[in-house]
């Protein structure tokens, strides 16, 4: 008996020390990029990043939440719709619009998310049939955006033009320069990464965790699983939002695809990938995924075949690595919790 | 010694079949009772209305003065209902610490006095020794003592224990019935306990309430019980 006795505190809550030493490496190989090189990765590096904040929000839905969502996508167009049109209209303001844009665009695709999120989990949807109503809402926001063309643009896309940092009037950056605006971007990404990160360590987090693996004893424990399940799926919106509003500044367009049922399970395709029981996991997932696409669409001899080697890159993982590339590396590293969470 | 739990007429019907029928019963506080009965008595429809997870077709149910016949399962857990179901309820794939765990996190312990507080669950339950292995690998005895562990830490007073020998070898449906008679004393909760073993019953020593066809046939002590001769016909026939 006493044989088995161990550090109490290691498991599943515990031991994600070595994943704290991976996300500093990330991010300083990161800050370092645009000191080493410049040109194109300079310039597309900063939007990956920001499809790994959407990857992030799946995965603290999906990994830690066992919700899977295909909705995704709607709360980052929300996010870029909003970024777009405040930095449009909403200009002579005493307060700079690009700020007002990210701020609606955050809170807004969060409160959407709230909102869906409550009506659905209060009624008890579960698995598949929220599965559903997140695909049905990646529809609506894209039908939406194509039908208010006067407004969005329609199918020809919204362009967005690059933001200016401001403080006030006494201090003024532009973001045209696309060193200047990577660094906002990952000063932006460090942050949320940190502050998700400590959120799903701590209590809130945990209890996330209870309900996946037991809502029945959650709920018999006295906790109201079904408001749980809404904050994290706010809070994955509010996430995919952020995302979002930054994305459109810097790819200086908002596009209808960009809320779509495709680039939602792209998003899946990514956390799936990356590892959905890892923040740093789905981050890192997004920007490798999306490099990847990016690099073999343009070998003009495969160009046309690539989403079909992407999908086999995909069944690949899905059948070899359940616990994608978080979960190899941690068990190249030895240990970890191995395959604790696999099948979930 | 004051009423904890007061039931009053409770009745379910589930389309046609009638479950429950105009039970009434009581129970104080650092009471011990067990409840048995033939398959199909209404037991874990009595226990499920009690928990919240089944509404009352009518009647009423009151905790600590307090109606809750219509309250939610989660509602009723915090303040103070704690329910063990007969198929073991945990955490399968969290540590045995982890487990615990989540059940302190669901009541107002500061950050600070919760890894004492599960070291104290665990001793409480001799799990202390396995705190880090993985549920699902545990033996089925140690599972139910976890799930009884978890209740404790979640701070129910009242506890309801849905079989909780079941699948245990005798050495260990012995030690439950200590182990639930000593938390009964020692921190001073009430328990009701559905089980059929009747050497475990005999051990715990409680007034017993036996239910047969949805309704109370009759309560006492165990000895009276054993002696009652319409209790003897509903269990071996109409001897």
């Amino acid at each position: 008996m006493t044989a088995e006795s161990q550090p109490a505190r290691r498991g599943l809550f515990g031991g994600f020390r070595r994943e704290d030493l991976a996300a500093l490496v990330v991010f300083l190989l990161l800050a370092a990029v645009p000191l080493a090189i410049s040109g194109y990765v300079v310039y597309i590096l900063p939007q990956y990043m920001l499809l790994g904040v959407l990857a992030m929000s799946l995965a603290l839905l999906w990994g830690y939440g066992g919700i899977v969502s295909f909705g995704q996508a709607a709360f980052f167009a929300i996010g870029a719709y909003a970024m777009g049109l405040a930095m449009k209209h909403l200009i002579g303001l005493p307060i700079n619009s690009a700020y007002l844009g990210i701020l609606i665009g955050t809170i807004g695709a969060g409160l959407v998310a709230l909102l869906i999120g409550y009506f659905l989990f209060s009624a008890g949807v579960r698995a598949a049939y929220f599965v559903v109503a997140t695909l049905a809402l990646s529809i609506v926001v894209e039908q939406t955006v194509k039908s208010f063309s006067d407004i969005t643009g329609g199918w020809n896309g919204l362009y967005v033009d690059r933001m200016t940092l401001t403080l006030g009037s006494m201090f003024e950056l532009s973001l045209f320069d696309d060193a200047p605006i990577y660094y906002v971007v990952l000063a932006v990404v460090v942050p949320v990464y940190i502050v998700v990160a400590a959120l799903m360590r701590g209590r809130f987090g945990k209890i996330v965790i209870g309900i996946r693996e037991n809502e029945d004893r959650m709920t018999a424990l006295g906790f109201n699983v079904p408001l749980y399940k809404t904050l994290v799926f706010g809070l994955s919106g509010l996430l995919a939002g952020v995302a979002g509003a930054f994305y459109a500044t810097h790819a200086q367009f908002a596009h209808p695809v960009n809320a779509g049922v495709l680039f939602s399970t792209q998003v899946v395709i990514w956390v799936a990938i990356g590892g959905r029981h890892s923040l740093l996991g789905a981050f890192v997932g997004a920007i490798v995924v999306a490099a990847l696409s990016n690099y073999l669409s343009s070998i003009e001899a495969i160009q046309s075949y690539w989403p079909l080697v992407m999908g086999l890159i995909f069944i690949a993982v899905i059948v070899l690595f359940r616990r994608g590339l978080a979960g190899l590396v941690e068990s190249l590293a030895g240990k970890g919790p191995h395959g604790r969470v696999a099948g979930h | 010694m004051a009423a904890l739990l007061v039931i009053e007429g409770l009745t379910k019907r589930f389309r046609g079949l009638v479950a429950n029928s105009d039970v009434s019963f009581a129970l104080a506080a650092g009471e011990l009772r067990c409840i048995i009965g033939p398959n199909g008595a209404g037991k874990t429809t009595f226990i499920s209305m009690i928990s919240g997870h089944v509404i009352p077709t009518s009647g009423r149910i009151l905790f600590k003065d307090r109606d809750i016949t219509r309250l939610p399962v989660h509602v009723r857990a915090r303040i103070g209902i704690g329910r063990k179901f007969q198929t073991p309820t945990v955490f399968d794939n969290l540590s045995v610490y982890e487990n615990i765990e989540l059940a302190v996190l669901a009541t107002p312990t500061p950050r600070r006095g919760r890894h004492a507080k599960i070291m104290r669950t665990l001793d409480l339950v001799r799990l202390a020794d396995h705190s880090g292995q993985t549920v699902g690998a545990l033996a089925h005895g140690a599972r139910q003592w976890l799930e009884v562990g978890i209740l404790l830490a979640g701070e129910a007073q009242l506890l309801l224990l849905d079989e909780p020998t079941a699948g245990m070898t005798a050495e260990e449906t012995h030690s439950t019935g200590e182990l639930i008679r000593r938390l009964v004393r020692e921190l001073s909760l009430s328990a009701i306990i559905i089980e059929h073993d009747i050497n475990f019953i005999r051990d715990l020593k409680a007034p017993v309430t036996v239910l047969h066809l949805g309704r109370v046939l009759v309560e006492g002590s165990f000895a009276e019980i054993e002696r009652n001769e319409q209790v003897r016909s509903v269990y071996l026939g109409n001897a």
